[in-house]
């Protein structure tokens, strides 16, 4: 083997502006401070879990269809869980946390005594996080999901086309102190992440989006 | 646009859906004559009223499942004992 | 063209003083421009309006005849006023605003509006007879392209210039508990009640202001209205939309909305998903069918008074008021409180006009009883129509009631979400009509909020709900009026847009054409702008007279959407037309490769030079981006069952780090996909699919394992994007890939259809399949797609000393085509089964069920079927076009060339076809018709493939 540049990361967004690298992943250094921002969250870990949907699995991963969790210990503490559809979820950690996360949840599937799975699609699948009031008004110009908290309080999580892209809706409100503002997760599968992430900027124009990362973003 | 209401889901526009077709059982491959396979294949009773049809939620849970559908009104009601496995 | 030095300020000497209701700003004046003149408006104004203040009768001409038209109804049904505004063409002039500057034309008139040329043809009427366009302009018919130009001049729709600015057209969703259609009284008053009970509202008002009625009534209504309006605009829970409008109502209450006026876009549609709809649409003021009734001066009372009370504009200086109802009488005292001589004709008393008279517009009218009155404005209050577009769409057609002269909707057919108020529902005073709306407006919150129960259960973990019975809205009486169509049954125009006179009808009867839904398709009547809403009941009326039945008996056209026309744009809305890209794409796009478009996919097609590429692929080392091939993470012990199944060949002894090709039929046995499997470890399996099939395979086989295997333990997750698919192909392959991988490549080691793991420029969790589409020594590199980029630069930096050059889908298809491989949907359709694809070898029937089975041992035993073959043409000059006909027989197709590239390898045409079992034998001889009508000779090969038919190169 030859000597080759170590490996870079690449998200499956791409905007225009200067670009950082951070642990590896190469991704945009556009800074937002506005109220309503789209932030790339591609470097986060991905795993899909597949089991019975009332099972030990559930239990151990803590919450079902439509709802999400955030294990505060136990193999997945920090991340977030999201019951994706029925017996699947969808569980998020930090960038670089792959390896753990995927042994919790490969210990998980495996002490469970149940036909389980666990796939990690980090690669494959496109996140961004939208944040700021506007948010729902924005996504209703491209998901016909009601997005009022009777049907998607926070917590809650669907499966739905978005701009005509299946995509998981997570709804994630950031917690500032006592302030709450509204926040989404948006799933989709890779290829079609760069299409999606364009359409939320162009219906979000009206209402001063913004992409990158605010500074007290997590990411 | 309809709204089809998904066992999984609740109730989503019927774009979210792709429509498979009146619920039907499969004949044995091994003994089925020509006749019975193809009317399994193309013939449709397509009654004006209920019928059990089988969809699948493509833009959501991505899971088939049966239900019972009045084609005069489009009313549905849940189909019982159909497919749709949750796993 | 105007010239500057022609334009001059028209003065607007017919403002009145102000008025109670008006709603124009007077301490502002702005400027526009009509057929090149300068005019003033004050804000508020709509474009008809402030030309009706400069004294401007006539707005345009008519559709078929070019007759002088006016303003008839003052609103935007107003068929005498659509007009060019700049770029915009067919702009309701009585609707929209007046802007600064704004640039206002009559359309298509030459050389203008006053001296039209085209006007002789109300002397030609007679040859533009009822249903001229079926009887006319039809044979012979290769002359319609000539018919269509000379048609062309002489409608006037206006004109879009190529250049014209693109406007932004929004679209957004909305889920309103309660949707209240119009904002007059009744409207309002749901609105209210229904937000006081706990309901979201969205309030659409197709007008300006909210009001309805009550805008140009008296000082009571004012004051109703100014309390109405006051209270829904301090309601938090009611969203209001004027200058909007329910465009159509579909299953469910799904409901397309276009809503105008908006700051940053030119319309937007909302499809709203309401819980109840509350139809408020009000009443619609009907024309009187009479001689000379498209004149200008002949107006609806209600186009009166809204010119009177709204835009404080006097229509006319001598008036004649033909009422049959206290809306009439109101519009004869309010002419005369603006010092209008007015003469009454009350139809009540048995009295009618039977004409106008007047050239350009009205000078005299006659009546009945013989006498002339010279005038020069006709009011005529004859009567409503009830715009039912939204009930009918719920599936409520209404029913004529002679006792109120009008259709009304009939509230048994109702469906449970859709609630009629006001109006269209009924008559009363104001405040019955308001009592009414109030109730209606808390029932309709009431079903919406059990509606939203039921759907809640529906959702994930949904708390239980009960089902709550909608309870009955009280109906509304109804009030007595005469019934009034027509002066006599052979004057005048039914349908002022389509220039469809009442005499058209009776001919159309005449003719065969006995029903309303025929003569409205024989003589286009309601199918102009107006969409009926003015002319329907005339003209069943006059069918019913035509025929001898009743109004009830001959009943209305159905109304469909749209419920008013709306544009283009809006229904286009925001575009969602989803792109994929691989990872690799910004590379291709940097290397100038051309696009092409696969399905979603935007892939290199070439980057310049395909055949230069096939040949560095036979002679050197070629990759491609073949990121959209499908793929699946299979897992779970009973992976080999579904692949038996899902497979025409056997799956059960596949090992560890072996691929195996397979091919997939539908049940009807016709090929479906194909594609190589691989099997990574004990019970974990990465299938791959066709590009296009991906998605198909995926349902596919979930439909299977959810329908009729669910006690199989497999998991299926697509993963076709989790990884950047790298095709490295060629005799230099090995010796380019050694210097990357940590993969022991020997062919002893990694032999053809194997499948290995492992670590790619430093990139871990790397799939590398030893498989050839092209023929050559190659692997099918699967890498983390977050990689894709960095590992395809590492290949092109690594292999520069080997010639190493990018190739694209073109590329491919000429290597694959020179291997014979098919591709399915190219060299397979939809009625290609498995044994016409030439898979014999593949196809096991002797293994348990799998899908397609029966058909296929049906077709072997049956024998005869078309073949894919290779072929080769004799003249090495000529390519034929794919889907080029096989001729043969005497002049029969006997199949189609499916595919077809001049082989830069062999230096000749290489072709696969599909022909008759008879025909397929190698050397048999077909012609092959070409698309400029000449013939070729084509010869059947051995083999598909035409380039190394062993299969020696990617096994070495």
């Amino acid at each position: 083997m030859s000597d080759i540049a170590a490996p870079i990361a690449r998200t499956a967004l791409s905007f225009p502006g200067p670009l950082r690298t951070v642990d590896g992943w190469e991704t945009t250094a556009r800074h937002a401070t506005g109220g309503l921002r789209l932030t790339d969250l591609g470097p986060l870990v991905k795993l899909t879990v597949r089991g019975p949907a009332d099972g030990s699995v559930r239990t151990a991963l803590g919450t079902s269809f439509g709802r999400t969790a955030r294990p505060r210990g136990g193999p997945l503490a920090g991340a977030l869980v999201v019951g994706s559809g029925p017996g699947e979820w969808l569980v998020l950690g930090a960038p670089g946390t792959g390896g753990e996360l995927l042994a919790g949840v490969g210990a998980i599937v495996a002490d469970s005594g149940e036909f389980a799975s666990v796939v990690d699609v980090t690669h494959g699948r496109a996140l961004v996080r939208l944040t700021g009031e506007a948010a729902p008004l924005l996504l209703s110009k491209v998901c016909a999901i009601d997005l009022t908290d009777r049907v998607v309080p926070n917590g809650s999580a669907f499966r739905s086309s978005v701009a005509r892209v299946v995509t998981d809706v997570v709804r994630d409100d950031r917690a500032d102190g006592a302030a709450r503002t509204r926040s989404y997760l948006l799933h989709c599968e890779r290829s079609s992440g760069q299409y999606l992430a364009d359409s939320l900027v162009d219906a979000g124009i009206e209402y001063g989006i913004e992409v990158g990362a605010a500074a007290a973003d997590p990411i | 646009m309809m709204l089809l209401t998904c066992p999984n889901c609740g109730a989503r526009n019927v774009s979210e859906f792709r429509y498979v077709g009146e619920a039907k059982s499969r004949p044995d491959p091994e003994t089925a004559t020509p006749e019975q396979w193809r009317r399994y294949l193309y013939f449709h009773r397509n009654p004006a009223g209920w019928i059990s049809e089988t969809w699948y939620h493509g833009s959501g849970c991505r899971r088939y499942f049966g239900i019972e559908r009045n084609t005069v009104d489009n009313a549905q009601r849940s189909a019982a004992g159909t497919a749709g496995a949750t796993s | 063209m105007t010239r500057p030095g022609a334009r001059r300020r028209a003065a607007a000497d017919h403002r009145l003083g102000a008025r109670p209701g008006e709603v124009i700003d007077r301490s502002r004046t702005i400027e526009f421009r009509w057929n090149g003149v300068t005019h003033t408006a004050h804000p508020g104004d709509t474009i008809a309006s402030a030309l009706a203040a400069a004294g401007v009768r006539m707005f345009a001409r008519s559709y078929k005849y070019h007759r002088p038209r006016g303003l008839l109804t003052a609103d935007i049904f107003d068929p005498g006023a659509i007009l060019q505004v700049g770029d915009e063409p067919n702009v309701r002039a009585a609707h929209r605003l007046v802007e600064p500057g704004m640039d206002v034309r009559s359309q298509n008139t030459w050389p203008s509006l006053r001296y039209d040329v085209k006007a002789v043809n109300q002397l030609a009427g007679r040859f533009l007879a009822t249903g001229f366009y079926y009887k006319t302009f039809i044979k012979p018919e290769r002359l319609w392209p000539t018919y269509e130009k000379v048609l062309r001049q002489f409608v006037h729709a206006g004109e879009v210039p190529p250049d014209s600015e693109q406007p932004y057209f929004d679209k957004r969703y909305a889920h309103p508990d309660v949707l209240v259609a119009g904002g007059g009284p009744a409207g309002l008053a749901a609105a209210l009640s229904a937000a006081r009970a706990g309901a979201r509202v969205m309030l659409v008002e197709q007008e300006h202001q909210l009001g309805g009625h009550l805008r140009w009534g008296d000082a009571d209504d004012l004051r109703l209205r100014d309390e109405l309006v006051a209270a829904v605009e301090a309601e938090a829970g009611i969203e209001v939309l004027t200058d909007s409008v329910v465009a159509a109502r579909y299953d469910d209450n799904w409901l397309a909305l276009v809503q105008r006026g908006l700051p940053h876009v030119a319309e937007r549609l909302i499809k709203a998903r309401a819980g109840t709809l509350v139809v408020a649409a009000g009443l619609i003021e009907r024309p009187y069918v009479f001689a000379g009734n498209d004149l200008p001066g002949v107006m609806l009372s209600t186009a009166v008074r809204r010119l009177l009370n709204l835009y404080a504009v006097r229509p006319g200086r001598r008036a004649v008021v033909f009422t049959a109802n206290p809306e009439g009488d109101a519009a004869a005292a309010d002419l005369r409180a603006a010092g209008v001589d007015v003469v009454e004709v009350d139809a009540r008393h048995g009295r009618t006009v039977v004409r106008a008279t007047g050239r350009g517009g009205v000078e005299a009218v006659e009546l009945s009883d013989g006498s002339r009155i010279e005038a020069d404005l006709l009011v005529t209050a004859i009567g409503w129509t009830a715009p039912t577009s939204l009930l009918n769409m719920s599936g409520a057609n209404p029913v004529y009631r002679p006792d109120a002269a009008r259709f009304v909707p009939d509230p048994g057919a109702t469906p449970d979400g859709v609630i009629a108020v006001g109006g269209i529902a009924g008559d009363g005073t104001r405040e019955e009509l308001v009592a009414h709306a109030e109730a209606a407006g808390r029932e309709a919150a009431a079903r919406a909020s059990a509606l939203a129960a039921v759907h809640a259960a529906g959702r994930p973990d949904g708390p239980a709900a009960t089902p709550r019975p909608a309870e009955p809205v009280p109906a509304l009486g109804l009030r007595h009026h005469p019934e009034l169509f027509y002066a006599t049954p052979t004057g005048g125009f039914v349908d002022m847009s389509e220039d469809v006179s009442a005499k058209d009808i009776l001919t159309a009867v005449k003719e065969g054409y006995d029903s309303s839904e025929l003569v409205k398709r024989y003589t286009t009547a309601t199918m102009g702008p107006a969409q009926g809403k003015l002319e329907t009941v005339n003209t069943v009326a006059l069918v019913a007279h035509a025929t001898g039945k009743t109004i009830a008996e001959t009943g209305a056209t159905t109304w469909r959407p749209m419920y008013t026309p709306i544009t283009l744009g809006a229904l286009a809305g925001r575009k969602f037309e989803p792109v994929r890209h691989s990872p690799v794409q910004p590379w291709h796009e940097a290397h100038k490769a051309t696009p092409l478009i696969a399905g979603q996919w935007i892939r290199p097609e070439h980057y310049g030079d395909p055949a230069a590429e096939v040949r560095n692929v036979r002679a050197g080392v070629g990759i491609i981006d073949v990121t959209p091939i499908g793929k699946l993470d299979l897992q779970g012990p009973d992976v080999p069952k579904l692949l038996n199944l899902l497979y025409v060949n056997k799956w059960s002894k596949l090992g560890i780090g072996r691929v195996r090709y397979g091919v997939m039929c539908a049940e009807d046995g016709v090929v479906l996909d194909d594609g190589v499997t691989g099997r990574l470890a004990e019970n974990h399996y990465l299938m791959s699919t066709t590009s296009s099939g991906a998605g198909t395979v995926w349902e596919w086989a979930e439909n299977w394992l959810q329908t009729e295997h669910p006690e199989w333990q497999i998991h299926i997750t697509p993963v076709t994007t989790a990884f950047a698919s790298i095709n490295v192909a060629g005799p230099k392959s090995r010796e380019l890939l050694a210097r990357l991988t940590d993969v022991d490549l020997d062919n002893t080691a990694f032999g053809y259809m194997n499948v290995r793991t492992g670590t790619i420029a430093g990139v871990d969790n790397c799939v590398l399949w030893r498989i050839g589409f092209t023929g050559e020594l190659s692997y099918e590199l699967h890498v983390p797609a977050s990689y894709g980029l960095h590992v395809w630069e590492a290949l092109m930096a690594t292999g520069a000393d080997l010639g190493i050059a990018p190739f694209g889908v073109e590329a491919q298809r000429i290597l694959r085509l020179e291997k014979g491989h098919f591709i399915v949907g190219q060299d397979t359709d939809g009625l290609t089964k498995a044994y016409s694809a030439g898979l014999d070898r593949v196809v096991k029937l002797d293994k348990s069920d799998f899908a397609g089975k029966p058909e296929l041992a049906w077709q072997a035993a049956r024998g005869e079927y078309p073949m894919l073959v290779g072929l080769r043409p004799l003249d090495t000059s000529v390519i034929p076009e794919e889907a080029s006909q096989i001729i043969s027989d005497g002049g029969y197709i006997v199949g189609r060339i499916t595919s077809s590239r001049l082989s830069p390898t062999l230096g000749h045409p290489i072709c696969l076809g599909q022909v008759d079992a008879h025909l397929a034998d190698p050397g048999t001889r077909l012609t092959v018709r070409l698309r400029n009508g000449s013939d070729t000779t084509v010869e059947v090969t051995a083999e598909h493939a035409h380039f190394d038919p062993e299969g020696e190169r990617q096994r070495v």
